[in-house]
């Protein structure tokens, strides 16, 4: 697959850009057209009004100073937990995943119940902060919901560039500790900081939940929540063209961010090592060094995990806001709420959708994975990751645009909706993977008389089911969760479950959101525990199966 | 020459997860010498050269650098201020350096300016007779070119002692001696001390003051490289450090025979049924098969007889397996 | 071979998208074999209103199913945008949330031309010739049981709350209605907005946000919708719900007709039938507010003061009103 047969590629690559085809590049094209139709005449007042540019100046601000703080915050934890003398590893590996695993709106809103007025810290020590609701707040929250993501595409980073002989070489030349982390550690995993700089760049340009719970109260807009206000007080044309126009101006700023860094980094990305290949440290370290790791680990995950989360979960139990969380206030209503017999059978259709969904994204990931090694297909990866930025709204109205005469109120639409959208998060974790896989061992298998999707089968996805395995939870997860497309797109007998539950209540009523998280993240919790355990026994060596797997199998873009 | 050895080893015990993968090893390398770690892979060579270095940290047992305690005494010494260098088996090159950098890293690390180190770099390139490389990254060098920036990066270092982890595992056989001759002038010029690491028996005999077998954890002997190729301590030994023959003691005792192939020759009252013959170029090796066993001989010279010829044959010497 | 393995996989792909699309193919059918007394309705309404509304139409009139695509404003708005440009609205009736977003789809000729013949029952504010108001919201005062209860709305910009939310006028369109009202009012304007910002006031997104923060303890009290605040206090949240001097500002859900509807009947049927008085019995049922005088609905207290924003000046003048607002609150 590394290197696939001259005749391969190009009918892969065929595929994939027909793919690239219908899921962006039509609705993108349509999204032009349309603004171009209809819109011209409102673009010049529309760039030059100073609330445009505010929030302009306010969406890149963000994205960069987020981007500054979360990269360093991943790439610590990514140093931190890949020394596998750390008191308590295998979990401190899981818990700062947790904030993936939530709704990013539930995660803004558990801040606030934290820190805010009236909220935990206020109560209890009358600590609170006033900051939380605003620039600084949605700056933080956003900071703690990227590093994660830092985290796993440096810690793939390190696993697949970094040979612990590297690095006792270095310490064996005169290099202190600090010196070899700094020539030749984060050196080598550049390439990988800079991807994932690039994809917490991206993603926080498009974020919207946070900078809307947190923001609004300081006034603090940015484009995609004007987006969203130009679509809510919409009925006119005008409002329509602005929302589209503005999403396809994050586009273009996307693309000028991404384009270059795609084209610089990926041949960088592209190293070919030995299959035994480990990303452990060159050497032991002081235990005492290793304890104040652990606690500082578990004092970050304290403060910016559990003390929220706690908060939420226990807004999931308690009757109503502002009441204290004490026993004699907890009720199961809010998950009675959630699941009903009609949210049931959309569970069911959403459990259907997101399993497909995955299923094919994993193919799609693993497929511009495999072309991106061959000059031609670079391109394509860079194309995939500007739907990362398109507001799902202003997708979804796209796909709707081109589609909606056939498939308006599919599930068909919808399953493009979530391909188009989720389709670099399933991409950058086997892109990462390939690169471990040294080719020798495809051609082996060549050699031994297998065709090349034999080959990929007997001998590239035993090691490969890693990553494969991670990106078709995460993508999984995303489609469970989304709602913001499939609420605009479903029709009669295709609701999602998400968009049941929101329609019950509309958005903003914490207790039943809270409890919608809890049964989403055990939905996904319990069998994603359950395939851990089961790839912990496929590894070949099992005398140390702790070493890398949880990393791998949460691993998200 | 100071009283104090270069390497001091004592009673060195290292263990990972529960097995341990060096039990007890003693042994200590005087300046100028080098010693040979000879075992199969897995039998704890490399671990030894880890401990050494400081990249691991023994579970018991001292280990001392020119009778400074490094491991074993307090908290271990770390390997950026032991005295000593490495060449790895992978090379161990950085990717995103190039050749000079690479060799000008040690240097950079102990206070040198850049141009200052780089001059210096340069020289030991050029000593190397690769200065012609110096602006290469690691991509664009072969395996034996890789390999000599290794060892002139170590050389950078001027240490005191020398840790070559099978250097030559992964070179061609025509570089490998080439290279091998070039690692032990440059060695040997400097004064230092060694300890080089290989399952090759001929690559340690050939090159080694001391030689010391290991398997599975455990130093089986120590010698000059005669001492263990004439007088291994069980048949184990014999085997690592040599080809070797065992037959049944022709004196009726019952005992064994350690015979390595030029103990024997052709021709002699010793009766024996030619099982096979090697051209090995320079000699040929015969394998005969008698009442005794069976054993190698080497002869000079071309075959001299057909697979299946009764020959006679006479033990010139032997060595008696405890 | 490679020609065989890329066919397989271009299989194993056709085969999962169509997997994806069984249900999918379900929705379609209904649409096309649908019979003539099918109808699609486009709703904002909240959830636990339209079902039993349907539920009773379809009962009334039997033999009509009423196909719903329900949404938030926002994602309404950007479905009927899309439909206009990939085929036509798709929709034989528009349920919205207020009159302006309405009044828009009008000037599209998208809805309207038709009212029912009894529509004159529902009060004349509350309708135009395009379209006829079936639920209400009204903007009221919430606020934390620890501090005084506000008589009007002038007391929450005053020294008893140091913390008071307003939803953005750019975002819901029932805060819109209420700044409309406010800024058209001479003892109020765009001044009460400015005292309500130096006295501390912080605009957040929507009217559930402020229920939100109130009973979350971080304001004070907020302006918000009477739907949301009694649900918080009937939670046990502990807040109070107030309606303020000179009055609640009422905020209309108007219902029109598609002007090219191919269901026309059917449409017109369950349009006349929401706002006939046993379509407004079930809405006033539900815990909605139904714009028919004397069908019974929620809680308004007796002698509460109620008010009406000016819908059609406020279509002219939204620009300027949002202009001045954000001089005050930013954004």
């Amino acid at each position: 697959m590394p290197r696939g047969t001259p005749r391969l590629l190009p009918r892969l690559t065929a595929l994939v850009v027909a793919f690239l085809a219908v899921l962006v590049v039509l609705p993108l094209c349509r999204l032009v057209l349309v603004v171009w139709q209809e819109g011209r005449a409102d673009i010049a007042p529309m760039a030059g009004s100073d609330g445009l540019r505010t929030a302009v100046w306010h969406t890149v601000a963000l994205a960069a100073a987020v981007t500054l703080a979360a990269v360093p915050i991943g790439v610590t934890m990514a140093l931190v937990l890949r020394r596998s003398d750390l008191p308590g590893r295998p979990f401190w590996q899981v818990a700062v995943l947790v904030p993936v695993l939530v709704p990013d709106f539930v995660l803004g809103y558990s801040w606030t119940q934290a820190y805010a007025r009236a909220g935990f810290t206020d109560t209890l020590l009358g600590l609170r902060w006033a900051g939380i609701q605003g620039p600084l707040g949605v700056w933080l929250v956003l900071v703690v919901n990227a590093a994660p993501l830092v985290y796993l595409v440096v810690a793939v980073g390190l696993a697949a560039r970094t040979e612990p002989d590297l690095e006792r070489a270095a310490r064996v030349s005169g290099a202190g500790p600090a010196t070899t982390l700094l020539t030749v550690t984060l050196r080598l995993a550049l390439p990988g900081v800079a991807a994932a700089a690039v994809l917490v760049f991206v993603l926080t340009l498009g974020t919207f939940a946070i900078p809307q719970v947190l923001g609004a109260p300081a006034g603090f807009s940015t484009v995609t929540t004007r987006i969203y206000a130009n679509l809510s007080l919409g009925g006119d044309p005008t409002s329509f063209i602005e929302a589209i126009t503005l999403a396809l101006l994050l586009v273009i700023v996307a693309a000028v961010c991404v384009a270059p860094a795609d084209a610089l980094l990926a041949p960088r990305l592209r190293a070919v090592r030995g299959a035994d290949t480990q990303g452990i440290p060159a050497l032991p370290g002081r235990r005492a060094v290793r304890r104040a790791e652990a606690f500082g680990l578990a004092g970050y995950l304290f403060l910016t995990v559990a003390l929220p989360l706690t908060a939420l979960v226990l807004s999931s139990v308690t009757r109503a806001l502002g009441l204290p969380p004490t026993p004699g206030n907890w009720t199961l209503a809010h998950f009675r709420e959630v699941l009903t017999p009609r949210t049931f059978q959309a569970l069911g259709r959403s459990l259907g959708l997101a399993v497909v969904a995955a299923t094919v994204l994993v193919l799609l990931g693993a497929l511009v994975a495999v072309i991106e090694r061959a000059r031609s297909g670079r391109a394509a990866a860079t194309l995939i990751t500007l739907t990362l930025v398109l507001p799902g709204s202003t997708l979804a109205v796209g796909l709707l645009i081109t589609y909606g005469r056939w498939l308006s109120g599919t599930l068909t639409l919808i399953l493009l909706a979530y391909l188009a959208k989720l389709w670099a998060f399933a991409h950058r974790p086997i892109a990462g993977a390939l690169d471990r896989l040294p080719p020798d061992e495809m051609h082996a298998s060549r050699a031994s008389g297998a065709r090349a999707l034999t080959a990929v089968r007997t001998v590239a996805l035993r090691p490969l089911a890693p990553a494969l395995l991670g990106a078709w939870l995460v993508c999984f997860l995303s489609a469970l969760h989304e709602v913001t497309m499939s609420s605009l797109l479903y029709g009669p007998g295709t609701e999602t479950f998400a968009v049941v539950v929101l329609n019950s209540q509309e958005l903003g009523r914490i207790g039943p959101t809270a409890a919608l998280s809890v049964v989403l993240s055990l939905l996904v919790t319990v069998p994603a525990v359950l395939l851990f355990l089961a790839v912990g026994r496929l590894r070949p060596r099992p005398s140390r199966p702790p070493e890398h797997l949880p990393l791998e199998v949460a691993r998200v873009g | 020459m100071s009283a104090e050895p270069a390497l001091e080893v004592t009673d060195l015990v290292v263990s990972y997860d529960g097995t341990t993968a060096l039990d007890r090893v003693t042994l200590s390398v005087r300046r100028g010498q080098v010693l040979a770690l000879l075992g199969p892979s897995g039998s704890g060579k490399s671990t030894l050269l880890h401990a050494v270095a400081g990249f691991l940290v023994p579970a018991a047992g001292t280990v001392r650098l020119g009778g400074t305690t490094v491991a074993g005494d307090g908290r271990p010494v770390p390997p950026e201020r032991r005295d000593l260098a490495m060449v790895f088996q992978n090379y161990a090159l950085w990717p995103h350096l190039t050749a000079l950098d690479t060799v000008a890293y040690p240097a950079r690390r102990s206070g040198a300016g850049r141009a200052h180190a780089r001059t210096e770099a340069l020289e030991i390139l050029e000593r190397l007779r690769i200065a012609g490389l110096a602006g290469r990254k690691p991509a664009e060098l072969s395996g034996g070119e890789q390999q000599r920036v290794g060892l002139a990066r170590a050389l950078a270092r001027r240490p005191s002692l020398y840790l070559f982890d099978e250097p030559t595992a992964h070179l061609d056989t025509h570089v490998r001696g080439v290279f091998l001759a070039e690692l032990v002038a440059r060695q040997r010029d400097t004064g230092a001390a060694a300890v080089y690491a290989t399952h090759d028996a001929e690559e340690a005999l050939g090159l080694a003051d001391q030689v010391a077998l290991l398997h599975e954890g455990r130093l089986l002997q120590t010698g000059t490289p005669q001492q263990v190729y004439d007088q291994p301590a069980d048949l184990f030994a014999a085997r690592l450090s040599g080809p070797a023959s065992v037959i049944t003691a022709p004196d009726h005792d019952g005992g064994e025979l350690l015979v390595r192939p030029g103990w024997a020759r052709l021709g002699g009252p010793l009766k024996g049924e030619l099982r096979a013959v090697w051209f090995r170029g320079p000699h040929s090796d015969y394998l005969v098969a008698g009442p005794l066993g069976e054993l190698l001989i080497r002869e000079p010279g071309p075959p001299q007889h057909e697979i299946g010829a009764r020959v006679g044959w006479s033990l010139l010497r032997s060595w008696p397996l405890p | 071979m490679t020609t065989k393995s890329i066919g397989r996989l271009a299989l194993l792909v056709v085969v999962l998208l169509g997997l994806g699309a069984c249900g999918g193919r379900n929705g379609s059918a209904t649409q096309s074999t649908r019979s003539a007394t099918t109808m699609t309705l486009y709703t904002c309404v909240s959830d636990s209103t339209i079902q039993p509304v349907i539920t009773a139409f379809e009962k009334s009139d039997p033999g009509s199913t009423v196909d719903l695509f329900r949404a938030p404003t926002g994602q309404l708005n950007a479905r009927v945008a899309a439909d206009t440009r990939s085929g036509g609205l798709r929709a034989d009736v528009i349920w919205g949330c207020d009159p302006l977003t309405m009044q828009a789809f009008v000037e599209q000729r998208l809805v309207g031309g038709w009212i029912p013949a009894g529509a004159d029952a529902i009060p004349a504010q509350y309708r135009t010739g395009n379209y006829v108001g079936a639920q209400l919201l009204y903007m009221v005062a919430v606020h934390r049981t620890t501090v005084p209860a506000p008589r009007s709305w002038s007391d929450l910009a005053g020294p008893g709350y140091a913390k008071v939310a307003v939803p953005d006028p750019t975002v819901a369109a029932s805060a819109l209605g209420a700044l409309g009202w406010f800024a058209a009012n001479p003892d109020y304007g765009m001044d009460f907005y400015r005292k309500l910002k130096s006295a501390g006031a912080v605009q957040v997104s929507t009217p559930d946000d402020v229920t939100t923060g109130v009973a979350q303890g971080i304001y004070d009290a907020g302006m918000t919708t009477s739907n949301s605040a009694y649900a918080a206090k009937k939670d046990g949240s502990p807040v109070d719900v107030v309606w303020p001097e000179p009055g609640a500002v009422a905020i209309y859900g108007p219902v029109a007709l598609a002007t090219h509807s191919a269901h026309a009947q059917v449409a017109k049927d369950f349009i006349t039938f929401v706002t006939g008085d046993a379509g407004q019995r079930v809405i006033g049922a539900s815990g909605t507010y139904p714009t028919r005088p004397g069908v019974p609905g929620p809680t308004i207290p007796t002698g509460a003061p109620i008010v009406h924003p000016d819908w059609t000046r406020i279509g002219t003048t939204k620009a300027a009103i949002e202009l001045g607002y954000k001089q005050v609150f930013g954004g």
